[in-house]
Parts: structure tokens; sequence; C-alpha cells
């Protein structure tokens, strides 16, 4: 038998500004909660979606407190699917290798440690950049 | 509850204990780094943080210690992470900073490491 289960779906608006990051962590937190997706995944889904917010204020708005940033969250029971769309300035990270952790710490560099965590948390992490506008980030958790 | 609070206490041996508490992300890693520059301009080295209390951290948090840790160790001390919280322990483990950093479950172990 199969179990219908409605679509999960919500957003919400921050400004570019690392201030609003408490709000973005409660608002993935209420969407997994009532999602399907394990209890043991919250804290690792909450800190891709903290990054990715994250590097879009430093590189995208490069810390102008003007820019918005809309967080989107659908989920079924397959998939917990974050989009993470602004308007600011195009960033590629695929170009960005993999860290060597020990070279980071050799080396006091604390860059790309975000994108390395979402790459290593998510089971899907894809860019789209639609019309020179928007840049969209969508982050996939599978539930098994 | 604030976002972010540190605080400082001299110990023995010229023993530092950080205690943090809240949210270390983004927002507020600069309060940490800003205590530690002011510990290696007193020439303090030798490091405890209490972690049990830090709710959250994120990679600019843990960012910090890297940045840390090459300072520490050129001047012969060493910084011991205590008591951090699974979720704060899952984010090292996820960065493989676990391998690279010394936690502690209890302060006198901490101590004992550093004297």
């Amino acid at each position: 038998m199969t179990i219908a289960y409605d679509m999960l779906k919500d957003k919400i608006n921050v400004e570019s500004n690392t201030r609003f990051l408490i709000a973005v962590r409660d608002f993935v937190s209420r969407m997994i909660r009532a999602s399907k997706i394990h209890r043991e995944d919250e804290n690792k889904v909450i800190l891709a979606v903290d990054e990715a917010v994250s590097n879009i204020i430093e590189h995208a708005y490069e810390f102008k407190e003007d820019g918005s940033i809309e967080i989107e969250v659908e989920a079924n029971e397959k998939e917990f699917r974050v989009f993470i769309r602004d308007s600011g300035k195009s960033f590629d990270p695929d170009s960005l290798p993999d860290i060597n952790i020990n070279e980071n710490v050799k080396r006091g560099k604390k860059r790309g440690l975000g994108i390395f965590l979402m790459r290593k948390i998510m089971d899907e992490v894809r860019y789209n950049f639609r019309d020179s506008i928007t840049n969209e980030l969508l982050l996939v958790k599978y539930i098994k | 509850m604030p976002k972010f609070q540190i605080s400082k206490e001299k110990l023995t041996d010229g023993i530092i204990l950080l205690t943090v508490k809240g949210f270390l992300d983004a927002h507020t890693y600069e309060e940490l780094e800003k205590v530690l520059d002011e510990l290696f301009d007193a020439n303090s080295y030798k490091i405890v943080v209490d972690l049990s209390g830090l709710d959250y951290i994120s990679s600019a948090g843990a960012g910090v210690f890297i940045g840390a840790i090459g300072t520490i160790q050129e001047n012969d001390g060493n910084i011991i992470l205590l008591k951090p919280s699974p979720n704060v322990r899952e984010v090292f483990d996820l960065l493989g900073l676990s391998q690279i950093f010394t936690f502690a479950d209890t302060k006198e172990s901490a101590l004992n490491i550093l004297k």
C-alpha cells in the first residue's frame, strides 16, 4: 500500500546580512522537523544551508546589506530540497577543487570549507544561473 | 540568550580557559578571533576552549581554530577543545579536523595535556 504524502513547501526571504543566519537556521530546522528526513541529518542539513547563505553574503553580495536571499524548501517522502536564490554576483564554486584539510591547517587557510561541507553533506549540489539576474543553488538530501 | 558569549579565565601555569556559548557562525566568529589575537599579543599559547555551552558551529567558527593552531604550535603551545556537544563535534569530524585538534572530556585532563 502506498501512503500519500503531501509535498511540504515553504520559503523565507532574508537580507544579505549574517545576523539573519539564525533565522535561516530556524526556518530550515522547522522544515526538517515537519519532514520525513532523519533527525540525525538535521544538524548537517542546517549547516549546509548556513554555509550556502554565508557564501552568498560574502561572495555574491560582498557583504553589502541591500541584497535579498530567498530560501525555499520542498520536501516529499524521498527528497528534502532547498533552493537558495540571490541576485548578486554569479559565483561558480564548481571551479574550486576539493580542499586538503591538512594543507588548510598548515597554511591557516579557512577558505573553501563551506563548499566542501555542502558537497560532503548533501546528495546533490547544483547551480543554475538564470538570465544573468538570479543565481539559484539547489541542495538535495535524499530521505532513505 | 545572546547569540554568542565568550569569557576568559586565567588558570595555573599560564593556561587560559576560554568558555564560549551560543552560536559560532559567520556572524560571530570575529569575536573569538579577536580574543585569540589578544592572547597571542600577550604571549599566551596554552589555551583550553570549553565548548560545552556552544550550541552550533559553522565552518566560519571552525576556521578560527584552523587560523589559530599554526601560531599556537609555532610558539610551543596547544589548544585543547573541551567537551564539544555532539553537533559541534560532528562539524569537526566532517571537516577532518578531529585528527588535528586535541579534545578533552574534563578540565583536569585538558590541563594535564597542557602541563
